[in-house]
């Protein structure tokens, strides 16, 4: 074992490494002189408005839209979940989700519940899978249903849900399908005609493999949003008022043009890279460690045991050990960076009999290796081998 | 048909300029002669950015934009001041 080595395991909090095409397009961002996009006439500030161009066309393809200024880009997918369900949802509306739901949809969800009128059905997903009956959808189905937002896998568990189905009972009742990609964008292949998907939010960070600060919506034509910020867009500068047309509506205030010349370069990586090539890969560590799993009795993982109903992530607890320990364990024994706690979805630990001590996280990239699935099962053999000495330390030193 | 010299005697003006850029990119991607430039305030507040083009072909170039999503404000001919000199 090697104390110095890293193995990062936690990509679906953000990913590392970065292609190198992204490291390298944000150092010329600075070395090539770059203005601000859409605010003059001169080449500087059309340099940047290429760069921005050039991110909205990526993501365009990568998703199957054909008119690239329906994507806004924000800050991250929060924001984008945020615009919608904010601006979307009046007193008196009735929405739907799933029990696996980020804080990132679940708490402003809450929020509209408690202080704007919204009505909420939260759907339970199934304890020991997480899949979620596209049936129940149908039955949740009220008159003024005006909303179903679902994220399209679990950060928790790491299984995918039924987008596809599900889009197409939304678009069968005519109520808008609001999907979180933030665990899938770059790793599932999606197109937003095909899942029927009215706007689509992800995030640049994660397995698009850009920069922090980077995420986007995609709006279907035909749907209006009122902006979560207003402010200056460059265009219609004359009114005192929003413009109402994407991409503008939903960019108020200077972008992100450096982190958008990052997340176009590795949205193009991902491209020729091939969606399809990434999942297989992901799929295969992820199938890896739960074939390994399988011999240590010791290791309980959540969520379906087969890996094509999942992305490269996967939930797990060693037997009378805390996640948090497990987590130390690895991190300072064995250099492994691994998420442990709640994932900052309640609602899914509660589904899956995880809450609130939650679990261990291992979320792989197209950078994690075979060998380092190996590597990780065997430093957890060493601490469940030690585990009797470690909860002897669980008396003084440490909290959970 | 002496079109030796290109004339950039047109010129779109956009809301957004998304959509100055992509239609910068979609008509030079046509083999269309086009220009960037900084928005003439007397003819439109908008974005910043116009686009010059020869006005000629402003029918067909009205066609490949519409088709390719391009959303502009108007279409103007660029007359005397230039073509004076």
């Amino acid at each position: 074992m090697n104390r110095d080595r890293v193995v990062y395991f936690d990509n679906a909090a953000t990913s590392w490494p970065k292609p190198p095409q992204v490291r390298d397009v944000m150092i010329e961002y600075f070395q090539n002189a770059v203005g601000s996009p859409g605010r003059s006439g001169h080449r500087l500030s059309i340099e940047a408005g290429r760069l921005v161009l050039s991110a909205r066309e990526a993501v365009a393809e990568l998703f199957g839209v054909g008119d690239s200024s329906r994507i806004a880009f924000t800050k991250n997918v929060t924001e984008a979940l945020n615009i919608v369900l904010n601006g979307w949802l009046q007193p008196g509306d009735h929405v739907i989700t799933s029990s696996l739901e980020h804080n990132s949809v679940m708490r402003p969800l809450r929020h509209l519940e408690q202080h704007r009128g919204v009505e909420l059905t939260v759907l339970p997903c199934c304890h020991s899978t997480g899949s979620l009956d596209p049936n129940l959808v149908l039955e949740a189905i009220r008159p003024n249903t005006r909303l179903i937002v679902m994220t399209h896998a679990s950060n928790v568990i790491g299984n995918l849900l039924p987008i596809k189905s599900v889009g197409a009972i939304a678009r069968a009742h005519e109520i808008p399908f609001l999907v979180d990609a933030a665990q899938t964008a770059g790793v599932v292949p999606i197109n937003v005609e095909d899942c029927a998907i009215d706007m689509l939010a992800f995030t640049g960070h994660k397995s698009l493999l850009g920069p922090t600060g980077t995420g986007g919506l995609y709006v279907r034509p035909g749907i209006e949003l009122p902006p979560l910020l207003r402010g200056g867009t460059g265009s219609r500068s004359e009114l005192e008022l929003q413009p109402d047309f994407m991409p503008d509506s939903l960019e108020a205030g200077t972008l992100n043009v450096i982190g958008l010349a990052g997340l176009a370069a590795s949205v193009r990586f991902l491209l020729e890279y091939g969606i399809e090539r990434v999942h297989h890969h992901e799929q295969q560590l992820v199938g890896h460690f739960l074939k390994l799993c399988q011999d240590m009795p010791h290791i309980k993982v959540y969520g379906p045991l087969d890996a094509r109903q999942r992305i490269g992530l996967v939930s797990f607890n060693v037997d009378g050990l805390s996640p948090s320990r497990v987590a130390l364990e690895l991190e300072q024994s064995f250099g492994i960076m691994a998420r442990v706690g709640l994932h900052c979805a309640p609602a899914a630990h509660k589904t899956i009999g995880t809450y609130p001590t939650g679990t261990v996280r291992f979320s792989f990239s197209i950078f994690n290796s075979l060998s380092e699935i190996d590597y990780a099962i065997e430093a957890l053999q060493h601490i469940i081998t030690d585990k009797s000495s470690l909860c002897l330390n669980r008396q003084s030193s440490w909290m959970d | 048909m002496s079109e030796q010299t290109v004339i950039l005697d047109g010129l779109i003006t956009f809301y957004s300029s998304h959509h100055a850029l992509r239609a910068e990119k979609i008509l030079k991607q046509h083999g269309l002669n086009v220009l960037l430039v900084p928005g003439p305030r007397e003819i439109s507040p908008n974005c910043g950015v116009a686009l010059q083009f020869e006005y000629r072909l402003h029918p067909s170039v009205k066609t490949i934009l519409v088709s390719n999503h391009v959303c502009f404000e108007a279409f103007h001919h660029i007359l005397a001041e230039s073509s004076e000199r």
